[in-house]
């Protein structure tokens, strides 16, 4: 995607929310690269947010969360969707995240390889499945990175063009319809 | 200038003049206007165009900025609409919000309201089924509120009549209890739901599930061509405004054919303040509007007035008309005025799933929702320890596994997922709730609108009855689901406000005898007979069927009396 078109697309998402556009790209960098209306991140931090949506739904052979913008989708729901308290424990859980990650590699999350983030990340869906406790703040925040990731992604134009195809217009309502048919859909 | 001045009021009047644009008084209009009566309709919010008003029809989810979710500032300012499940990203346009018109609740009511041309007609879940005899003999036969002046067999050919017009699909089921009308194709019942019909049917004697009647367009006729309305679609998009109308809205509907007969004016941004008495006529004369642009008071005249400003507010437009004759609101000799206000009690639902039918599934989407069971209760005698009964939906789905485990290119698959998934099946409750004295609306004493109105207070509560009501249809519903073989049945209660089912009737309530109702069977004032009322205000018992085919009918049967009365006078 050019940058122009990135840029546009990003202004479009965000609405009224103003876009830097220096700040492009996964480098760490402590400009932010969105100002948000009512949740105050620093660069880091919106990084941070960023690499995880890519860790959570990275590009493979087809696109990831940075190509469809899913980690600005996830700021603008977080900053216009949650209410304060919600915006509260959502920064002191990313400080928990970001602690955490330092402890473990001696790094910050931002400067860890793609392998380092995903098997941090594997570990925060285990501490969910097996309901460990003592990190509630974290995995609250984590939780919500990925609700709205996965939200933005399958509500986006390419999911539900390109994955599971959307029909603003049906025309017609088969309520006996053969599941072997639908299946193969 | 004296000129100048008779022709402005000449300019304000007209043959009948419509207090509302919305589901019942969009009728009232069509039907007067199609009778070649000079016709002004007084809406109080801002004019809705069909097609051209409706601004999120066509768009796409990712299309809107939270695809979907309200922001919660919104969400946070309007915690009573936001209660409402329909009010979304796609349709809180089209909703009041709190603070734009707040009321005041001496117990808690979750007021749902629309003002715009159309009203909540644009907003409605478009089930509609007919009252029957059961429901207008119910109070007479269980000593509640009064009896209702008129039976079905004087209400159905209006049931026909706006059928027709409007559009309603459904099957001839022969039920009693639900009569059957003029219908367009039904949408059918998918297997599972047939599965539990077919079960329902033989075990349990006098319980039905059937196809849910619906105001859509299935297959139109020529009348619906007429109005530049199209087959549904099934997009099931519908509160946004449907850009095929597909299904009636006043908008889509009654409003442009009043308008297109050049009998009729609309006229937005006017709140109507109180209808004008005039005691040495011993007759309304008019009506005092505020224009919320100006704020100036304008008087409008005509030789009758139809009130459909919907249920609460005809109550408030009646309360807040004083004169010597009727110090305590327009026709309140009976002093019932404001009073035995009821509802539908919503409060509870079921899920479960079922572990069959796998080999069927559905396709697109389906615009009535699924089943409808009509009340088993008490219908032709008294049964249980509770008055009435109440009706419920039904419906059975079939997902498939998507689920959002796992991170990566798992994830991605799980996401993707086009494996079905086996049955769920899920029911909710819509129960008759008894008119009672001690549930009312009033003018607050004190606080008023910006434009001099006094706020409405509403006072409107459950009882016992709706109580055990409720637990009985738990109890009936776990049972039946239970004896269908359905599993991991889920009952679930909550403790919702009246007014969030958008029911609301009552305080104009109809009766023969003037000493104990406001209105006579032709749905008019009996002490000021130029003054009729069709709204869910009239409603003298609730039913358990959705209210607004009903409110259609009347608003069509009193046009028709108004015109033939008229004749006689002329004759
Ligand atoms: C989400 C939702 C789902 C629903 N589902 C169903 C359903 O499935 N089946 C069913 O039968 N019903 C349903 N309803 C209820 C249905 O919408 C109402 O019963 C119906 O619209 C009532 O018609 P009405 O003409 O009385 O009021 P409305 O349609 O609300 O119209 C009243 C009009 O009067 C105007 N008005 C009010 N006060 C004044 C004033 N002082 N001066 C001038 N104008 C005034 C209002 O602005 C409004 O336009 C639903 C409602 C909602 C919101
Ligand atoms: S379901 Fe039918 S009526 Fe509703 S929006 Fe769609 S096409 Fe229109």
């Amino acid at each position: 995607m050019n940058r122009r078109i990135a840029i546009r697309n990003m202004a479009l998402i965000l609405g009224s929310a103003a876009v830097l556009p220096s700040c492009l790209g996964d480098k760490n960098n402590s400009k932010p690269i969105v100002e948000l209306k009512h949740l105050q991140l620093n660069g880091d931090e919106q990084q941070l947010v960023a690499n995880l949506a890519e860790t959570i739904l990275p590009k493979t052979d087809t696109p990831g969360a940075k190509d469809l913008n899913l980690h600005l989708f996830a700021f603008k729901m977080i900053d216009d969707c949650m209410n304060k308290q919600q915006q509260d424990d959502f920064k002191a859980g990313l400080k928990a995240f970001a602690d955490a990650a330092d402890a473990k590699y001696k790094k910050s999350f931002n400067d860890c390889t793609v392998a380092e983030r995903t098997a941090f990340v594997n570990e925060a869906e285990k501490d969910i499945k097996d309901k460990a406790k003592d990190d509630a703040k974290m995995l609250t925040f984590y939780q919500t990175v990925k609700q709205q990731t996965v939200f933005g992604y399958t509500t986006s134009q390419y999911f539900m063009t390109k994955q599971v195809v959307y029909e603003l217009v049906p025309g017609r309502y088969n309520a006996m319809y053969p599941a072997a048919k639908k299946e193969a859909v | 200038m004296a000129n100048l001045n008779i022709d402005s009021i000449k300019d304000r009047t007209f043959d009948a003049i419509v207090i509302g644009s919305g589901m019942s008084g969009g009728w009232a209009a069509k039907e007067l206007a199609e009778k070649g009566l000079k016709t002004l309709i007084l809406e109080r919010g801002r004019d809705v165009k069909h097609l051209k008003d409706y601004p999120t029809t066509n768009l796409y989810p990712w299309e809107f900025p939270h695809h979907g979710v309200v922001p919660s500032a919104v969400q946070e300012a309007n915690p009573i609409v936001n209660r409402c499940y329909a009010f979304g990203e796609d349709a809180m346009h089209f909703f009041v919000k709190d603070a734009e018109h707040p009321y005041v609740q001496d117990k808690p009511f979750d007021w749902i309201r629309g003002y715009q041309t159309g009203g909540k007609s644009l907003l409605w879940a478009r089930q509609t089924q007919r009252w029957s005899n059961f429901d207008f003999e119910g109070p007479a036969r269980d000593g509640f509120a009064v009896d209702w002046p008129i039976r079905y067999n004087d209400i159905a050919p209006w049931y026909s009549h706006v059928e027709k017009f409007a559009g309603i699909s459904g099957n001839k089921d022969g039920l009693a209890e639900l009569p059957d009308g003029e219908f367009l194709p039904a949408f059918p019942l998918n297997a599972v739901e047939n599965y539990f019909s077919k079960h329902v049917k033989d075990k349990y004697k006098g319980r039905h599930v059937i196809s849910a009647r619906c105001a859509h367009l299935s297959k139109p006729n020529q009348i619906h061509l007429d109005q530049g309305r199209g087959q549904c679609q099934e997009r099931t998009l519908c509160q946004r405004g449907c850009p095929f109308g597909g299904y009636f809205s006043a908008n889509s509907s009654t409003i442009p054919w009043a308008l297109k007969t050049g009998n009729c004016t609309l006229r937005p941004f006017s709140v109507v303040h109180s209808i004008i008495y005039d005691e040495k006529k011993g007759k309304a004369v008019g009506v005092k509007v505020i224009d919320t642009n100006t704020k100036e008071a304008i008087e409008y005249f005509a030789d009758v007035i139809f009130l459909n400003a919907a249920a609460l507010n005809s109550n408030l437009v009646l309360l807040n008309s004083t004169s010597g004759r009727f110090p305590n609101g327009l026709g309140n000799d009976s002093g019932t005025l404001g009073k035995y206000v009821a509802f539908h009690n919503y409060s509870a639902h079921i899920s479960a799933e079922y572990d069959g039918y796998k080999e069927w599934a559905t396709d697109g989407r389906n615009p009535a929702g699924g089943g409808y069971i009509p009340r088993f209760r008490n219908v032709y005698k008294q049964e249980t320890d509770f008055l009435r009964g109440y009706a419920a939906g039904f419906g059975a789905y079939r997902n498939n596994t998507r689920n959002s485990e796992g991170i990566g290119a798992d994830l991605k698959h799980n996401l993707a997922k086009k494996e079905l998934g086996g049955w769920s099946v899920g029911s909710h409750m819509m129960g008759e709730t008894i008119p009672k004295e001690s549930s009312y609306v009033m003018l607050d004493k004190d606080k008023k609108d910006q434009w001099g109105v006094p706020l409405l207070k509403i006072s409107v509560d459950y009882d016992d009855n709706d109580a055990k009501m409720k637990k009985d249809y738990i109890e009936q519903m776990t049972e039946m689901f239970t004896s269908a073989g359905f599993t991991n049945i889920q009952a679930h209660t909550d403790t919702r406000a009246p007014g969030l089912d958008i029911h609301e009737m009552g305080g104009v309530r109809m009766g023969n005898d003037p000493k104990t109702s406001m209105l006579d069977k032709w749905s008019r004032l009996h002490a000021c007979k130029n003054v009729y009322v069709t709204d869910g205000a009239s409603m003298t018992s609730t039913s358990c069927q959705n209210p607004s085919l009903t409110y259609m009918a009347f608003a069509a049967r009193a046009v028709d009396h108004w015109v033939n009365e008229k004749k006689k006078l002329n004759a």
